[in-house]
């Protein structure tokens, strides 16, 4: 009977090995990788060199409703908040000047045009 | 004539019994536990990344990705600008991919698009160090600038988290 019991017991410590094993391997060594991930998941220096790119464009083009559509790329954030989000970032990292003068001139006629459909 | 020979059986003693016993049931809750881990690791509760790259975008997102690069190169000029924000998204061959989403964009309609990828990928292409000529036959040879070190303004690309 004792000899039952110690069998039982390495028994369901080797199921406790084996699942330890199984979290290791499955989450440290080898997790699943998603090959489709959203733009909304970018990490934040992605994300604000895409509002930069933006920018860029808003300044080349001066198409205000085209930025927002591209801005929406990111998400259903709205605009003003991701542009925020990212000339704060770009300041905190030191973005050249150039950089945030345009991101600040999208986000100042971003504000401006919220403000007027007021 | 008889056989005077007999086969020897050892005595059963009582200690034998656990002798014989394998450890194969240790084998069985060690694989057991694993493929339950496992299950549990990749199916019921996977890693979930909270930031990506736009390399693990999927194919829709990363065409616009790439498409908004090329029309920035096309209203800044900036190539290596353009370069670094390609190399973030891990293109195998940057310039195949320019091309051969120029050519679907163009067959969509969408004239502008196709023309600012094109032009990224031509900018790519001549900015390619070109293969040396024999030395018989060498003359004075072009070679492309270096692309320069990312500027500060532009965050490195890193691998993924």
């Amino acid at each position: 009977m004792k000899r039952r019991v110690w069998r039982f017991v390495l028994f369901a410590l080797a199921i406790l090995v084996g699942f330890a094993a199984g979290l290791g391997y499955g989450w440290a060594i080898n997790p699943v990788r998603y090959t489709a991930a959203s733009p909304d998941s970018l990490r934040m220096d992605y994300q604000t060199d895409f509002v930069l790119m933006t920018a860029e464009l808003y300044q080349a083009d001066g198409d205000l409703a085209l930025a927002l559509a591209r801005l929406g790329f990111l998400g259903n954030t709205p605009p003003i908040t991701l542009i925020d989000q990212a000339i704060t970032y770009a300041e905190t990292h030191l973005y050249a000047a150039s950089d945030l003068k345009v991101m600040r001139d999208l986000a100042a006629d971003i504000q401006q045009a919220l403000d007027g459909a007021q | 004539m008889l056989d005077n020979t007999q086969e020897i059986r050892p005595i059963p003693t009582a200690s034998q019994p656990a002798q014989k016993k394998s450890p194969w049931y240790l084998l069985t809750g060690l694989i057991l536990g694993l493929i339950l881990g496992l299950v549990y690791a990749w199916v019921i509760n996977p890693v979930i990344y909270e930031t990506s790259s736009p390399a693990n975008l999927g194919d829709p997102d990363k065409d616009f990705y790439r498409s908004t690069i090329a029309q920035v190169y096309a209203a800044t000029g900036n190539l290596e600008r353009a370069s670094i924000r390609l190399s973030v998204l891990e293109d195998p061959d940057p310039v195949y991919a320019l091309g051969g989403q120029a050519q679907r964009v163009l067959a969509a309609g969408h004239e502008a698009e196709a023309r600012a990828l094109a032009l990224l990928a031509s900018g790519l292409q001549s900015s390619q160090p070109q293969p040396e000529l024999p030395a018989e036959t060498s003359s004075p040879t072009h070679t492309s600038a270096p692309l320069g070190l990312p500027t500060h303004t532009l965050p490195i690309p890193t691998t993924n988290p």
